[in-house]
C-alpha cells in the first residue's frame, strides 16, 4: 500500500487554504445560499425560506442601490485617480530632493499608520462645521465668516469623504512609486538625454513605463482592501446626510444589521464582492503583464 | 576518495529529457571537467552526482555505493556553487565551519578544520567578515574553503570561476589545480570555458544536448577531435571547417580550388566530406612554424588582421568560406594583401560532411 | 546669453516651485494627525471655544488621566481595550506569520501548474469587503459560539492577514537565492534544517516586516471588529473609539487620546520596517 503522497508546495499551502475556506469561503458560500432566502436576523426560520432570485431582483430595480452602486463606483474612481496622481507627484517631489530624503520619506509615511477608523473621526472633527479645524481656520483667516457645512450638505459631504480617502492613502502609492523611481537604472534615462530628449519626453517614454508595474503594484494593494473606505464613512456621515453619501457598504452594512435584512443584504454584498473580485484580477493582471513588457520575469 | 560511476543516467521534466542516458567512470583522485555550451546538460548531471537533482533514471554510485535515493548530505560530497552560495548571515568563520557545526562536531575540531582550510587558502585575515564585506574573489576562495573543510570524498565544481574577472580566473585555475594536488581529490568541475577544460582536467568530458560527444586527456580531445563539434569547441580559434569532395585523391572544394589529401585517408575517394584545419596549422610562407613532410598550398587575400603579439591572425576566404590563420614572427599586413598560405596536412581532420563524425584514418 | 539667462531664470522658479509643492504636501500630510496629537493635552473647553483658541493656554494630561481612570469620561475602559488588541493582534500575528511563511514559501521556490491563478485566487479572499464579509461570518460564529471571543477575533483576523502575508514572505524568499539552501543540504543539513538554519535567518527582517505589517492591520481594524465583537471581553480599540461618542455628543478629547495610545505602537513599529516592507512589496512584485 503506498500511502497517498501530497506534493510539497500543497502541503505548505494547505493551511492558508484551510484558514482561509474557515473564516472566507464557507460564510461566503453561506452568504450565497441566504441571499436567495428572505433570511432575516430577527426570524431565523426565515433561512428556510427559498425566495429564488428575488433579491437580485430587488437590488436590480433598487434605485437606492443603483445610487449607491453608482457613488461607489465614483468614489474609487476619482479616489484611485486622484491617489496615483498626487502619489506621483508626491514621490516626483521627493526624488528630486537632495537632503533631508529619509525624513521625508518618514513623514510620507505619517497617514499609512492611521487606522480607518480614526481617520474617519479625525475628518469628522476636521470638517466639523462648528469647532473643526478648517472651519476654524477659514474663518481666522478671514475668508468666510460663516460655518461651511462640510459634512451636512451632500455634494461637500462627497468632498470631505474624498478628501480623508485620499489624504491616507496616496502615501502608498507615493512610498511605492517613489521605490520605483529609485529602482530605474541610470543608462537608460541618460541614453534619452543624449537623444534629445527634453526632461518631459525621457519621463513620458523611460521613467513612466518603468513606473508601471510600481503603479500596479500600489493599485492591486488599493483594490485589496479599498473597502476600507467604510470605515471612514461610516464615521464621517455614515451615509448620510439624506443618503447623499451612501455608498455600496454603508446600505449593505445598514440592510443587514440595522434592518436585519439578511438575505437581502447578502446579496447586494455579493455584488459588492464581484466588484472587487473584478478589480482585484484586473489590476493583478495588467502587473503580470507590465512585469513581462519591462522583462523582469513571469 | 573515491570513484565516481555514472551508468545509463537520465534526467526527464515531464516529458523532457534533458540528459540522454550518460555513461561515465571517474578514478580515484582524478580531476574530470564537464564541458559543453549552455544548456548541454552538464550542469544538471554535476547537480544529481550531487543529489540536488532527483535522477529519472540509471544509477550513480560514490566510491561503489549507489547513491541515487540518498540526500545530498549522506554523499559525502561537497560543492562549490557559481554564485558561490555562501551565508550571507555567517561570518567567514562560521561559514567555514558550518558543515561541521552541523554534523555535530567538537568545537575545539572545527576551530582547527577552520584554521587549516583558512591557511591553504590564505583567508586567516578575513575570518571575523560576513561575505558581504568581501570582493569576489575572496568569496570564491570561502567557497571553496567551504568545500574543504571536511574532507569529502568528491568535489563538485559548478562553473566557480565565471563571475570573475579575466586576470582573477587565471590565477583561480591556477589556484585550484594546486588544491588538487595537494588534496589529491577526486574533482567534478563544470564549466563552459573550454580554456578552463584543457587547463585544469586529467579528462574533458565534452556534452552537447544531454549527449556526451567525447571523453579524453585534453591532449586526446584537441588532436583527435571524434566529430565536427567537438572539433570546433574545443582550442581557440575554433577549426576551419570547410566543405569539399575527394576526386582522384584530392580535395576538391566548390569553387573549384583543388588540394592535396590529408594522408591517411585513402579510403574516403569519392565521398563529400568537410575539411578541417586549425589556424595554428594555416601560416603564410616565410612565417610558418616547423612542420611535417606533407604540405599543400593556397594563395588568400587578407581580409582582416589581428595582431595578438608573438603571432598575428589573419582571415582570409577560402572556397566562400572565411579562414582563420596565423602567422608566427609577424610583420605588418596591410588589408587585402595576397599571401601563399601553407597547409600542414599532417594535422588537418576529415570528417563525414553529413553525420559530422571524424573519418578514421 | 539670453537664453542661458532663461534657462537660470526658469531653474530658479522651478526650484522655488518645487520647495513651495513639497512643503505644502508635507503639512497636508501631517497637520491632521498632530492636531489630534495637540487636542489630546487640551481640556476639552478650549477645544471647544468659539472663536477658536490657535495657541495653546493649557496643556495637561487630564483625557489620559480618566481615559486610564476607566472613570470619568465616560467610563470607557481603555485599558482592556488595549489588552484585547494587544492579545487579538499579536496572537494572530504571529499565526499568520507561520501560515504565510509556509505559503510564500511554497510560491517562491516550488513550480505547479496555476501557480498564477493560486496566487490571486489567495489574494481575492482579501478583496473580499469587511463589510461584505462580517455578515454571514456573524451568524456563523453565533452558531458555532465564538462570537464575541479573542479566538473568533484571532481567526478572522489570521485569515485576513494571511494572503498579504503570503505575497510580502513569497517577495523575501525570492532574494534568498536557491543555492543557499543547497549548499546548506550539501553540508549536512536536512532539507528542514536547511531552512532554519539559512533560509529563515536570511529572510529574517523581512519576515518580520512582514509580521508587523499583519500586526498593523489587525491593530487598526474596524468593519470585522464592530460585528464580532460585542462587549468589554473582546472590543478592540477602534470599536472602543465609537464609546466615546453617543447620541447627540462627541468627546473629542478622550477620542483623541485613545488615537494617540494606538497610533504610538502603529509609529514606532512602522519606522522600524520601513525600509524592509518597501522593498518587499516591489520585489515580490516586480520580479514576481
Amino acid at each position: 500500500m503506498k500511502r497517498l503522497k501530497l506534493p510539497p508546495w500543497l502541503v505548505l499551502l494547505l493551511p492558508a487554504i484551510i484558514i482561509l475556506s474557515a473564516v472566507v469561503l464557507i460564510p461566503l458560500v453561506f452568504s450565497l445560499y441566504s441571499s436567495f432566502t428572505s433570511y432575516r436576523l430577527t426570524r431565523p426560520d426565515s433561512i428556510f425560506n427559498w425566495v429564488g432570485l428575488f433579491n437580485y431582483e430587488k437590488a436590480v430595480t433598487d434605485v437606492k442601490f443603483w445610487a449607491a452602486f453608482g457613488r461607489t463606483v465614483l468614489l474609487l474612481a476619482v479616489a484611485l485617480n486622484l491617489e496615483m496622481l498626487l502619489g506621483l507627484g508626491l514621490a516626483l517631489m521627493v526624488s528630486k530632493v537632495t537632503s533631508g530624503q529619509r525624513l521625508l520619506r518618514t513623514m510620507m509615511m505619517f497617514p499609512m499608520m492611521f487606522s480607518p477608523i480614526l481617520v474617519g473621526f479625525q475628518f469628522k472633527f476636521i470638517f466639523n462645521d462648528n469647532v473643526g479645524l478648517v472651519n476654524n481656520a477659514l474663518q481666522s483667516l478671514g475668508i468666510t465668516d460663516q460655518a461651511i457645512p462640510w459634512l451636512v450638505d451632500g455634494n461637500l459631504a462627497m468632498f470631505s469623504i474624498i478628501f480623508a480617502e485620499v489624504w491616507t492613502a496616496t502615501s502608498v502609492f507615493g512610498i511605492l512609486i517613489l521605490a520605483g523611481l529609485y529602482a530605474i537604472p541610470r543608462d537608460p534615462l541618460e541614453a534619452a538625454k543624449v537623444d534629445g530628449c527634453t526632461s518631459l519626453q525621457s519621463f513620458r517614454y523611460v521613467t513612466l513605463p518603468f513606473l508601471m508595474p510600481f503603479i500596479y503594484i500600489a493599485m492591486a494593494i488599493r483594490s485589496l482592501d479599498v473597502a476600507r473606505a467604510y470605515d471612514i464613512v461610516q464615521i464621517m456621515t455614515n451615509g448620510g446626510p439624506a443618503r447623499r453619501t451612501e455608498l455600496l457598504w454603508t446600505l449593505i452594512g445598514r440592510t443587514g444589521y440595522v434592518d436585519a435584512r439578511m438575505g437581502y443584504a447578502n446579496a447586494m454584498g455579493y455584488i459588492s464582492i464581484f466588484l472587487a473580485i473584478f478589480f482585484t484580477v484586473y489590476f493583478f493582471k495588467k502587473l503580470t503583464q507590465s512585469r513581462r513588457e519591462l522583462g523582469m520575469g513571469a | 576518495m573515491a570513484n565516481v560511476t555514472l551508468r545509463n543516467v537520465v534526467k526527464k521534466y515531464g516529458v523532457l529529457e534533458v540528459v540522454h542516458s550518460i555513461n561515465l567512470e571517474i578514478a580515484d583522485s582524478e580531476f574530470v571537467v564537464l564541458v559543453g555550451p549552455s544548456g548541454c546538460g552538464k550542469s544538471t548531471t554535476l547537480r544529481m552526482v550531487a543529489g540536488l537533482e532527483a535522477i529519472s533514471g540509471g544509477e550513480v554510485q560514490i566510491g561503489g555505493r549507489v547513491v541515487n535515493d540518498l540526500p545530498p548530505r549522506e554523499r559525502n560530497i561537497s560543492m562549490v556553487f557559481q554564485n558561490y552560495a555562501l551565508y550571507p548571515h555567517m561570518t567567514v568563520r562560521e561559514n567555514l565551519g558550518f558543515s561541521l557545526k552541523v554534523a555535530k562536531q567538537a568545537q575545539p575540531v572545527i576551530d582547527d578544520a577552520v584554521d587549516k582550510a583558512a591557511e591553504i587558502l590564505s583567508l586567516t585575515p578575513l575570518l571575523d567578515r560576513k561575505p558581504g564585506a568581501l570582493s569576489g574573489g575572496q568569496r570564491q576562495r570561502v567557497a571553496m574553503g567551504r568545500a574543504i573543510v571536511r574532507h569529502p570524498e568528491v568535489f563538485l565544481f559548478d562553473e566557480p570561476l565565471s563571475n570573475l574577472d579575466a586576470k582573477l580566473r587565471t590565477q583561480m585555475r591556477v589556484e585550484i589545480k594546486k588544491l588538487h594536488q595537494k588534496l589529491k581529490s577526486t574533482i567534478i568541475y563544470v564549466t563552459h570555458d573550454q580554456v578552463e577544460a584543457m587547463t585544469l582536467a586529467d579528462r574533458i568530458v565534452i556534452m552537447r544536448d544531454g549527449h556526451i560527444e567525447q571523453v579524453g586527456t585534453p591532449l586526446e580531445v584537441f588532436e583527435n577531435p571524434l566529430n565536427t563539434f567537438v572539433a570546433t569547441f574545443i582550442g581557440s580559434p575554433p577549426m576551419n571547417l570547410l566543405d569539399a569532395v575527394v576526386k582522384d585523391g584530392k580535395l576538391a572544394f566548390s569553387d573549384g580550388t583543388l588540394i592535396a589529401m590529408p594522408p591517411g585517408y585513402s579510403q574516403a575517394e569519392g565521398q563529400a566530406v568537410t575539411f578541417g584545419v586549425r589556424a595554428d596549422n594555416i601560416m603564410p610562407v616565410g612565417h610558418a612554424l616547423p612542420h611535417g613532410e606533407h604540405m599543400a598550398e593556397v594563395e588568400m587575400e587578407v581580409n582582416l588582421t589581428e595582431p595578438l603579439g608573438t603571432e598575428t591572425l589573419l582571415f582570409s576566404v577560402l572556397a566562400g568560406k572565411e579562414v582563420q590563420a596565423k602567422m608566427f614572427n609577424p610583420r605588418p599586413v596591410q588589408t587585402g594583401e595576397r599571401m601563399t598560405f601553407q597547409i600542414m596536412l599532417d594535422k588537418c581532420h576529415l570528417f563525414d560532411a553529413e553525420t559530422g563524425a571524424a573519418l578514421k584514418r | 546669453m539670453a537664453t542661458n539667462m532663461n534657462h537660470r531664470i526658469r531653474r530658479h522658479s522651478l526650484k522655488g516651485l518645487h520647495f513651495f509643492g513639497l512643503f505644502s504636501a508635507m503639512m497636508v500630510l501631517c497637520v491632521p494627525g498632530l492636531w489630534i496629537v495637540l487636542n489630546s493635552f487640551r481640556p476639552t473647553v478650549e477645544i471647544m471655544a468659539k472663536p477658536p483658541v490657535w495657541i495653546p493656554n493649557e496643556l495637561n494630561l487630564d483625557h489620559y488621566r480618566a481615559m486610564f481612570g476607566g472613570i470619568g469620561e465616560g467610563g470607557v475602559p481603555v485599558l482592556t481595550y488595549f489588552t484585547n488588541s494587544l492579545i487579538i493582534s499579536v496572537t494572530s500575528t504571529v499565526i499568520a506569520i507561520l501560515i504565510g511563511m509556509a505559503g510564500g514559501y511554497a510560491f517562491a521556490r516550488y513550480k505547479f501548474k496555476f501557480k498564477g491563478g493560486v496566487f490571486v485566487a489567495l489574494m481575492v479572499t482579501r478583496a473580499v469587503p469587511g463589510v461584505a464579509l462580517s455578515l454571514p461570518l456573524f451568524i456563523i460564529f453565533a452558531r458555532v459560539g465564538i462570537i464575541d471571543t479573542h479566538l473568533g477575533m484571532v481567526m478572522a483576523y489570521v485569515a485576513l492577514n494571511v494572503p498579504f502575508t503570503i505575497w510580502l514572505i513569497d517577495g523575501f524568499f525570492r532574494q534568498v537565492p536557491p543555492e543557499l539552501a543547497e549548499a546548506a543540504e550539501i553540508d549536512g543539513c536536512t532539507r528542514w534544517q536547511a531552512f532554519w538554519r539559512v533560509e529563515f535567518p536570511v529572510a529574517r527582517s523581512g519576515i518580520a516586516s512582514a509580521g508587523i505589517f499583519a500586526f498593523l492591520t489587525s491593530w487598526n481594524e474596524y468593519a470585522l471588529a464592530s460585528q464580532l465583537t460585542r462587549s468589554t471581553t473582546s472590543k478592540t480599540m477602534p470599536v472602543g473609539l465609537l464609546d466615546f461618542t453617543s447620541e447627540f455628543t462627541l468627546n473629542w478629547g478622550g477620542m483623541c487620546a485613545l488615537a494617540v495610545l494606538m497610533i504610538i505602537p502603529a509609529l514606532i513599529l512602522t519606522f522600524l520596517v520601513q525600509k524592509h516592507l518597501i522593498a518587499g512589496l516591489t520585489f515580490g512584485g516586480v520580479k514576481g
